[in-house]
């Protein structure tokens, strides 16, 4: 059966549904407290005094060596760091009892004052005794430089504030021992990622570690990385050898996952009166959360890197800070710091356009960059005029153009191409099993792998078996994210199909298919790769809004240079899902917090995810071109998530007359006001 | 996300119901459709020991007209309200009120005397019914008595049974026939609470209002006339000059919390937009251009 429709039909094994004999379910006493010291814990089955482990940082954005007093302990310590922390574990062979078993803990607190506005916390007394400042990362980007004093000057205060990733399946582990080997069963985008982790949270022998993923029901970034709940199973299937089931909870996510975004930049934008930019400066500040193991210690930069988006800026100087917090660990949400930068650097470029009086789009083609370049910031800026002409042309500005309602969005995706990805193909009795480094969690690489696999070996679809992750089967791999597996794991899989043939043709003079299905063939290839390769896109979307102030996307086009679109359906499908979350992003996602710390959001009903009736028609075309990698492909998952929220923040800014800032809008802001 | 342990009944008369609610008072609650109350259950915000559930109690769910009025047992599920041609001719506040109760899936399966029941200020039909006049049957160890919509709700999730009744009966009375009422509710996303919602129910002689209802959701702790409102409006003819100065008077008495659906200034704003939305939807109803 296909895939899709399998899933469809409700026929898809994700994590909940495996069952085994003796299954142990594993719940978790979370911190009330956003900020507190603990002074007792009675009624826990596990606590740190027995799983002393730390969550060590894997999957996208991972960096070696942070400061080690900031690791995410798996089961808090003397002090919690945020609402949903894991204090203590509870468990039972009954899933009923496990959960009245968290109940039964009683955790004894003294609070403390919480921190919860990054800006406000570089002022702050350090979060835990011993750190003298709350920044964990403070750095600039560029080369500070001197504004010529009759330049034009756009400064804005601009936000994103934290979204949760909400995939539909939540996160969710097996964990089972043997005595030797530790197999783990997992909903994840990187098997290898987990398996890393864990061989390095638990001290164990990565040969001792299996990671087998399952249908994973969407995942957002989110599940590239390992959690404490995950070190907490395995822990447990070792001491007890018994299987260990964890599943997240909606509310359990919304508290204590890794929510995305939570960024502040304060910027100034400097032009001649002609609207050609001269420079950039000011900072970018990320709300960490309370521990490392996130992806704040690296988003900032990446963040600050990218600022001169797809224009020749000749001078920046930009501040990059990660501040704690008092909420859970930021971490990567699609796009994952990409969204944000563009974000920062659209947003000033209407406002820049809206000081001079000039078109939005006719401001951004006189700063696109002729000529490919490294910029002040570190990244290197592809030429993007061209593609800027050709996305005007292509998504009909002309006819949107001085209308009230429309806004543009002029964007550059950089790939997480660097690191490559890994493939395994085996053929045996008359079929192909193809096993990749990077995991789909919904994106349907077994389309793309099978075309590919037609072209290289004249394979029939109906003969190829797109695995599953499986450490055991796989030496080793990286990670579906970042836009990447269009690009590397297609690539892998090229270079591992070209090597079997390689084989078939010294063994048989020449390639026959014939010959390739009735022998026996394993091939395993890890495509290296150390380039960030990039590719631009434009969005174009209108927006309607009501007396109430509620707003009605109506058009969201997207013009992408994907290379070659290995499989355009799924090409589409991936525009309209990323632009369903950045819709969601721009009008209602979010995660709020009181003064004390304490999360608004606990229920999915609040979370503010768009509803179908708020969905709009989308609509995209591709630029033509092709990538320097076997595949000729480049990856859009992103793409929309970067693309839609400036878009629309501006459609929205022009339909009430209101400078958009800050994500989500909220509706008092743009309530119109009655004329007396 | 699973509940705590509980006892399940599921017996077929109603006086069976009622002897487990007096076995069990205030530890006994009746399920009822459980579109509040399984996922309060399930988050573990509320513990129930014994739930006694009314889907095998036979002839609780129809909608009848009467002499004097529509008579609702108090199972029928919300899609039959809401697809009830003689509710949408007779009550069309009724009608707007189902047609956006949360979304189909709990229209299916969510019940009047639930919803109800349940008491809820964000639920909308406790508005409704306020506004409509209706009485609600309400059976205990001592048979039945009726109590007015006005008077069920006491506070949020308290109304005025006791433990051991089960609401069995809704009758909504016929108005005069110069009459009209409307539901406009404000959210944000299909599947959300209302950040406000607001039922007016009005009768008028020539071009005076003669009588007027009008109650709110989710912007106070329970759901109640907002009589103040209405006097502005009885005894006179409705201008736009009224009709803003009543729905002004609306926002200003309802009680809103700053909340992540808004700010409280914010609420009453909308409040006040959509009290004066449906003041002139239910006068146009009445037959008043």
């Amino acid at each position: 059966m296909e895939l899709s429709e399998k899933l469809v039909r409700g026929e898809g094994r994700f994590v909940d549904d495996i069952q085994m004999p003796g299954m142990l379910y594993l719940g978790f006493a979370r911190s009330q407290y956003a900020r507190a010291k603990i002074l007792k814990i009675t009624g826990a089955q596990l606590t740190h005094r027995e799983v002393n482990f730390e969550v060590v940082e894997v999957g996208e954005g991972a960096t070696e060596g942070g400061p080690a007093a900031l690791s995410h302990p798996v089961l808090a310590g003397e002090y919690v760091g945020y609402v949903g922390q894991p204090i203590a574990a509870v468990y039972s062979d009954d899933r009923y009892v496990a959960e009245d078993l968290i109940d039964s803990v009683e955790v004894e607190y003294e609070p403390l004052k919480a921190i919860v506005d990054p800006e406000e916390s570089l002022k702050r007394e350090g979060m835990y005794p011993g750190i003298k400042s709350n920044a964990i990362v403070d750095r600039y980007f560029g080369k500070d430089f001197n504004p010529d004093p009759s330049d034009i000057v756009v400064e804005r205060r601009l936000i994103n504030r934290r979204v949760a990733t909400n995939p539909i399946e939540p996160r969710g582990i097996v964990a089972a021992y043997d005595g030797h080997k530790l197999t783990v069963w997992v909903s994840t985008q990187s098997a290898h990622s987990i398996k890393e982790g864990l061989s390095e949270a638990l001290k164990m022998e990565p040969d001792r570690i299996r990671v087998v993923q399952v249908d994973t029901g969407g995942a957002f970034g989110l599940k590239g990385g390992l959690f404490p709940e995950y070190v907490v199973a395995c822990y447990l299937a070792m001491k007890e050898k018994r299987p260990v089931k964890w599943i997240e909870t909606r509310r359990e996510h919304l508290l204590a996952s890794r929510p995305g975004r939570g960024v502040v930049a304060n910027l100034r934008l400097y032009a001649k009166k002609d609207g050609t930019i001269t420079g950039l400066k000011g900072d970018v500040i990320v709300d960490n959360g309370a521990f490392t193991g996130g992806s704040g210690e690296f988003s900032p930069m990446f963040i600050a890197r990218q600022l001169a988006g797809a224009y020749k800026l000749p001078n920046a100087y930009v501040r990059a800070v990660s501040a704690l917090t008092n909420k859970a660990p930021q971490g990567p949400y699609r796009g994952a710091g990409r969204p944000e930068a563009m974000y920062f650097i659209e947003r000033l470029m209407d406002g820049l356009a809206d000081k001079l009086k000039m078109d939005p789009v006719e401001l951004r083609l006189i700063n696109a960059a002729k000529e490919t370049y490294t910029s002040p910031l570190g990244m290197q800026v592809e030429k993007s005029r061209e593609f800027l002409e050709s996305a005007i042309k292509e998504l009909n500005y002309e006819k949107y153009k001085g209308r009230e309602n429309v806004g543009f969005a002029f964007l550059i995706l950089y790939h997480a191409t660097a690191g490559g990805e890994s493939a395994r193909i085996k053929v045996e009795e008359g079929r192909l099993k193809v096993w990749t480094g990077g995991n789909a969690h919904g994106q349907r690489h077994d389309i793309f792998i099978k075309t590919l696999l037609k072209e290289e070996l004249g394979v029939p679809e109906d003969l190829v078996d797109a695995m599953k992750g499986d450490t055991d089967q796989l030496a080793d791999g990286v990670g579906a994210w970042g836009s990447r597996s269009s690009m590397v794991l297609s690539s892998a899989v090229i270079v591992a199909a070209r090597k079997i043939k390689e084989q078939v043709e010294k063994k048989h003079g020449k390639y026959t298919l014939k010959a390739l299905l009735e022998g026996n063939w394993d091939e395993y290839e890890f495509f290296k790769y150390d380039k960030t390769e990039s590719s631009l896109g434009a969005n174009l979307v209108t927006a309607d809004i009501d007396s109430y102030g509620r707003v009605m996307v109506k058009e969201c086009l997207s013009y992408y240079d994907a290379g070659r679109v290995l499989d355009p359906d799924n090409a589409r499908g991936q525009n309209a899902g990323g632009a369903v979350q950045g819709i969601g992003q721009t009008l209602s996602e979010e995660l709020s917090f009181d003064e004390d710390g304490l999360p608004l959001i606990t229920s999915i009903s609040d979370a503010g995810v768009l509803s179908a009736d708020l969905v709009p028609k989308f609509g995209i075309k591709f630029y033509k071109s092709e990538s320097p990698l076997p595949s000729k492909a480049k990856g859009l998952g992103e793409a929309p998530t970067i693309g839609v929220p400036i878009a629309l923040s501006r459609a929205i800014e022009l339909a009430t007359g209101k400078l958009i800032l800050e994500t989500p809008i909220r509706p008092e802001y743009i309530l119109p006001e009655e004329r007396a | 996300m699973n509940p705590p342990i509980f006892e399940y009944f599921a017996p077929t008369g109603i006086d069976e119901v009622i002897d487990i609610l007096a076995k069990y008072p205030g530890e006994a609650k009746i399920l009822a459709g459980g579109q509040s109350l399984i996922p309060l259950l399930k988050s573990r915000i509320s513990s129930i020991p014994y739930l006694v559930s009314l889907s095998e109690v036979k002839g609780l769910s129809y909608v009848d007209e009467g002499k004097e009025g529509v008579r609702i047992g108090a199972m029928t599920v919300d899609s039959d309200l809401e697809n009830s041609e003689l509710i949408r001719k007779r009550f069309p506040l009724l009608h707007d009120a189902t047609g956006q109760l949360a979304d189909p899936l709990v229209r299916n399966v969510g019940t009047i005397g639930g919803n109800l029941s349940h008491a809820d200020p964000a639920n909308d039909l406790p508005a409704v019914m306020i506004a409509l006049d209706a009485r609600f049957a309400v059976r205990g160890r001592n048979g039945s008595r009726e109590i007015n919509a006005r008077d069920f709700f006491l506070d949020t999730f308290t109304t005025a049974m006791e433990p051991e009744e089960v609401l069995t009966e809704v009758t909504i009375p016929f108005w005069g026939k110069k009459s009209g009422g409307a539901y406009v509710k404000f959210k944000k996303n299909t599947w959300n609470f209302s950040v406000a919602a607001v039922a007016v129910q009005l009768e008028l002689e020539g071009n005076k209002c003669t009588r007027a209802h009008i109650a709110t959701t989710s912007v106070s702790p329970k759901s109640g006339r907002m009589e103040s409102a209405e006097n502005i409006l009885v005894g006179k003819a409705l201008t736009d000059e009224v009709i803003n100065k009543a729905a002004s008077e609306v926002a200003a008495s309802a009680q809103p919390t700053t909340d992540p659906y808004g700010t409280e200034e914010y609420k009453r704003e909308i409040l006040r937009r959509i009290t004066r939305e449906a003041i002139r939807k239910a006068l146009s109803r009445a037959g008043v251009n």
